[in-house]
């Protein structure tokens, strides 16, 4: 019994040792070398080990049939792969017995099927299983079936550089059409600079024109592009179909139901490997599907010193400083899994200088992969998906986001499928800070694939939705007018980017999208107040919103100004909390602001871009309003928005209803003038707010209100209203807008 | 707490001896007009109680419906009856016990092909008046990898066609099933005029389905 636990992952004895993350690596290598002779002394009498001893050493041209012995020895296997999953040589054993039909073609996918490996899978059974491959004796259906396996086994085999030597062969499967799709998968994941050839890419090429436009095909040749653009001259779609098909094999849950069991073994096996690991990730490495790989290297640990000091790369798992970063900067090995990439600050910081587009392609689409894979294709619809576990992968894709301040756009494409069936609160923090990240997204698209699913979400969702939702939004917008002032040149009104973002965007497509946007948080806004009856917290995110647009021209360099809609204007004005009022009364100042500067400069420069005559219009219209209502107390003035029937405000009784939203007898402001009105006559037993309105007890009110912190009220007063002191009523003060 | 005690859910499709009859003589009064229009469910056909909102929760496989009801009937600012039906039509027996349905809602299990063709034979014993914003779609499983796309497609054509909302649940996690009820909640509080200045029209012709593009598609522009 001690003896199979050992074949199929170190004995706990040492694996405690290798725990220890203080150990140096050499006396890990001892101990590892003590273990495997205590191993190879328990082998003998183990059934499990005489059954691959058995496979190993089966002649050619056994019969299957009727051979109990047979039977016997792979159902002890398959027991022993389903449960624990086999050990390194017992995956080389079982894949060339399979591979080389010694028995036939029958038992060839029962055993593909029951190889899950408990550590890794050593590269050298994968290339000898290749090279059967090429025999030609394999049906059709197993070959398939044998690329598939790789394919989901990629990131456990143990190594890739002999995998990578012998490319060109590989390569030479792509013409068998079955096995065109899988192959370009393995080749995609293999691909490096110096496999990038002529006739590979004319080949690929004539299988495009043979097979139409392929997605499998377009993914390796857009790899082939980046890494070579003068060889591949063909266009690639920006948006392209989610890349190779999801190989839903009979694997990947068995996969991680053996890693789920015997997760800490896997993780301290695999740990050997790495000189990069933190304490931290061990706990995660549990569950071995969702988080991220550790970094490593593509290179043979022991081959690693000569091959690369003889071509020059350094693997990043080697660097420890920023220093020696800058040091090997240009002859930089990733490592096999990218993955690893977004745990690693140092590699953050490699992708974020050099820019290396194959390096974010390859991060992409296994990021693209990973998501689509855990949350849209989950194996039991999201039942027994380990939140805990979603939860820190996404944390840390968004903490990504945040060092490289930009989004990814496999998490962008993955954000636009997922919404549309996201219930609204499955992982909401998380999914609202990715929406918040993505990039600009062209005015012709963001209806489809933004709008329409926020927007059924946003009417049938709870009220702490649509104030998260309206927080994600600002969020969106600030980082889109901060890419717009990074990334603006001067005197070029086109959008200039890098190629790291892969969007050619020009100024007047980039204004649509943000005017889109606005707009459409516009119409979110009016009737989600409708809805929750104008309720405060709601107009605060909304207010927080308009404080972004308010300021586009003078704090992000756009010449664009969009005024609130009516039903975000009334609602805050006649607000019942003075809070709203008074961040009404900012906004409108800052508007105000940056519409003058607006105008000046296009006097001064005679730019080619102006605002349009409607946004002053509105402006005036709204300001003439605020003024007229909050100061000169003539609310339902012909030409408002909101008029009512003479007969009606009659009927209603209300004592000279225009001054019902004036600074004193705002609902908002009411309380502050009884409170003005007891300080200023303490001694009167007869309320009269109208008394305030004199001229002298008016400004002593605003002074008042202004050190009650309604600053905002106070910067709106001071640009909108001039008064002229005269003695008499306070009706003499006169409006004042330098507007058209 | 008193509303709470109101608040009551209520099975209406009983099975039993009761139910054989109902399947026969619903079978032989196919042709019948009259027999037809009596089981037509009808928005309008009774007063709205005071306060009072009636949710109608229809599934083929009747185990979310279950826990959704329970959630909903904690609800206390409203009263909230809760009836349940495999699917419609409804029995003629309870007509007079029934209260006035404000919302209609089809639970599609989209891993069951037969849940989607249920809620779809269901559709038609619906008057036509509930189309006007009083019915709503909630499909369950559709992140699961078994589900293919075109079920998904279909049951979006189907809301799309009949302009109304379709809402997806987690039906397995209590998070998901709180977030559920609270979104019929949201929707039935219109649906049954309890919320000033809006009706079943407007919310869903703001939050009603449409077929989205296939986000897949290569665009070669």
């Amino acid at each position: 019994m001690a003896a199979k636990l050992n074949l199929s992952g170190p004995s706990d004895s040492d694996q405690s040792s290798l725990n220890d993350q203080s150990v140096s690596s050499r006396s890990i290598n001892r101990s590892l070398r003590v273990a495997e002779k205590q191993r190879r002394k328990n082998e003998a009498g183990d059934p499990f080990v005489l059954a691959l001893k058995y496979f190993s050493d089966v002649e050619a041209g056994t019969p299957v049939l009727g051979n109990d012995d047979l039977e016997r020895n792979l159902v002890l296997v398959e027991k022993v792969a389903y449960s624990k999953g086999l050990s390194p040589e017992a995956i080389s054993i079982m894949l060339e017995f399979a591979m080389s039909l010694r028995m036939g073609t029958i038992l060839c996918p029962r055993v593909l099927k029951c190889l899950i490996p408990a550590t890794v899978v050593p590269q050298e059974a994968v290339v000898r299983a290749v090279v059967w491959l090429g025999v030609g004796k394999i049906p059709f259906g197993t070959q398939v079936l044998f690329i598939k396996w790789v394919l989901t086994m990629f990131d456990m085999i143990d190594a890739k550089d002999h995998l990578r030597a012998i490319y060109g062969f590989i390569f030479s499967f792509v013409t068998e059409e079955n096995l065109c799709p899988y192959i370009c998968h393995l080749l995609y994941l293999l691909t490096r600079k110096e496999s990038v050839r002529v006739f590979r890419v004319r080949k690929l090429l004539e299988l495009q024109s043979k097979l139409g436009r392929q997605p499998f095909l377009l993914h390796l040749l857009s790899l082939y592009k980046v890494f070579c653009p003068e060889l591949v001259t063909l266009s690639i779609p920006s948006r392209m179909k989610s890349g190779f098909r999801n190989h839903n094999s009979p694997w990947k849950s068995v996969l991680i139901g053996v890693q789920k069991r015997n997760g800490s073994q896997v993780a301290s096996s695999i740990g050997l490997a790495f000189t990069i690991k933190d304490k931290t990730n061990t706990r995660k490495r549990k569950h071995c599907h969702l988080e991220l790989p550790a970094l490593s290297s593509v290179v043979n640990k022991q081959a690693q010193t000569e091959l690369s000091s003889s071509r020059k790369v350094v693997p990043l798992v080697q660097l420890h400083s920023f220093a020696q970063l800058l040091e090997n900067m240009h002859h930089i090995e990733l490592p096999a899994q990218m993955g690893s990439l977004l745990g690693s600050s140092l590699a953050l910081q490699y992708l974020d200088c050099v820019q290396d587009e194959s390096a974010l392609l390859r991060l992409n689409f296994w990021l693209g992969y990973a998501l689509h894979e855990e949350f849209l294709f989950c194996g039991d619809g999201g039942a027994s998906q380990n939140s805990e576990e979603a939860l820190q992968f996404l944390n840390k894709l968004l903490s990504t986001q945040h060092f490289l301040q930009e989004g990814f756009s496999s998490s962008e494409a993955f954000l636009y499928k997922f919404l549309s069936v996201w219930d609204g609160s499955l992982l909401r923090p998380q999914i609202l800070g990715l929406l918040s990240n993505i990039p600009v997204v062209p005015s012709s698209q963001i209806r489809q694939l933004l709008f329409e699913p926020l927007m059924q979400l946003f009417f049938t969702s709870s009220m702490f939705f649509k104030c998260g939702l309206m927080e994600c939004l600002n969020n969106m917008l600030l980082k889109w007018l901060t890419w717009h002032s990074v990334y603006a040149l001067e005197d070029d009104l086109d959008i200039s980017l890098n190629s790291h973002t892969s969007i050619n965007m020009t100024l007047s497509g980039f204004k649509d999208s943000v005017m889109e946007l606005v707009n459409f948080v516009g119409r979110l806004a009016s009737v989600g107040l409708q809805l929750e009856g104008c309720h405060s917290l709601l107009l605060s995110f909304i207010l927080d919103f308009y404080e972004t647009v308010c300021d586009t021209f003078l704090k992000y360099g756009l010449p664009l100004v969009v005024m609130p809609p009516a039903g975000v204007f009334y609602p805050t004005l006649f607000a019942a909390d003075p809070v709203s009022v008074d961040r009404l009364a900012y906004i409108m100042y800052r508007y105000k602001v940056n519409l003058t500067s607006a105008k000046n400069q296009e006097k001064v420069t005679e730019q080619a871009f102006h605002i349009s005559r409607q946004t002053f219009r509105e402006f005036n219209h709204y300001v003439v309003v605020m003024v007229n209502c909050l100061w000169n107390s003539k609310m339902f003035q012909p030409g408002m928005d909101v008029q009512l029937g003479e007969e009606l405000l009659l009927k209603s009784n209300v004592p000279e209803y225009w001054t019902s939203f004036d600074l004193i007898h705002h609902p908002a402001f009411l309380s502050y003038a009884v409170d003005f009105h007891q300080r200023c006559w303490p001694g009167r037993k007869d309320m009269d707010l109208n008394s305030i309105k004199h001229s002298k007890p008016w400004s002593w009110y605003l002074e008042y209100l202004f050190t009650q912190g309604y600053d905002g009220l106070k910067q709106f007063v001071q640009s909108n209203i001039s008064r002229q002191l005269t003695a008499g009523d306070g009706q003499d003060n006169s409006l004042s807008t330098q507007q058209r | 707490m008193t509303s709470d005690a109101r608040s009551e859910k209520k099975r209406e499709t009983e099975t039993g001896p009761e139910g054989i009859d109902r399947i026969e003589i619903r079978l032989d009064l196919f042709t019948n007009v009259n027999w037809t229009r009596m089981s037509l469910l009808k928005p309008f056909s009774r007063l709205p109680g005071l306060n009072t909102a009636s949710i109608l929760l229809v599934e083929n496989e009747e185990q979310f419906q279950q826990s959704l009801a329970d959630a909903l009937v904690e609800e206390t600012a409203v009263t909230v009856n809760v009836r349940l039906a495999k699917s419609l039509p409804l029995p003629m027996k309870n007509e007079e016990g029934r209260p006035r349905i404000d919302l209609v809602v089809f639970i599609i299990n989209l891993t069951s092909e037969l849940s989607f063709q249920s809620a779809e034979a269901s559709l038609k014993y619906l008057d036509p008046g509930y189309f006007l914003g009083k019915v709503c779609f909630m499909v369950t499983n559709a992140r699961n990898a078994s589900v293919p796309t075109e079920r998904l497609d279909t049951v979006r054509k189907l809301a799309a066609s009949l302009h109304c909302p379709l809402l997806f649940a987690e039906d397995q996690t209590p998070d998901g099933v709180a977030n559920a009820t609270e979104r019929l909640l949201t929707i039935l509080k219109v649906a049954a005029g309890l919320v000033p200045m809006a009706t079943a029209l407007y919310l869903s012709n703001l939050t009603r389905c449409t077929v989205p593009p296939d986000i897949d598609q290569p665009s070669f522009d």
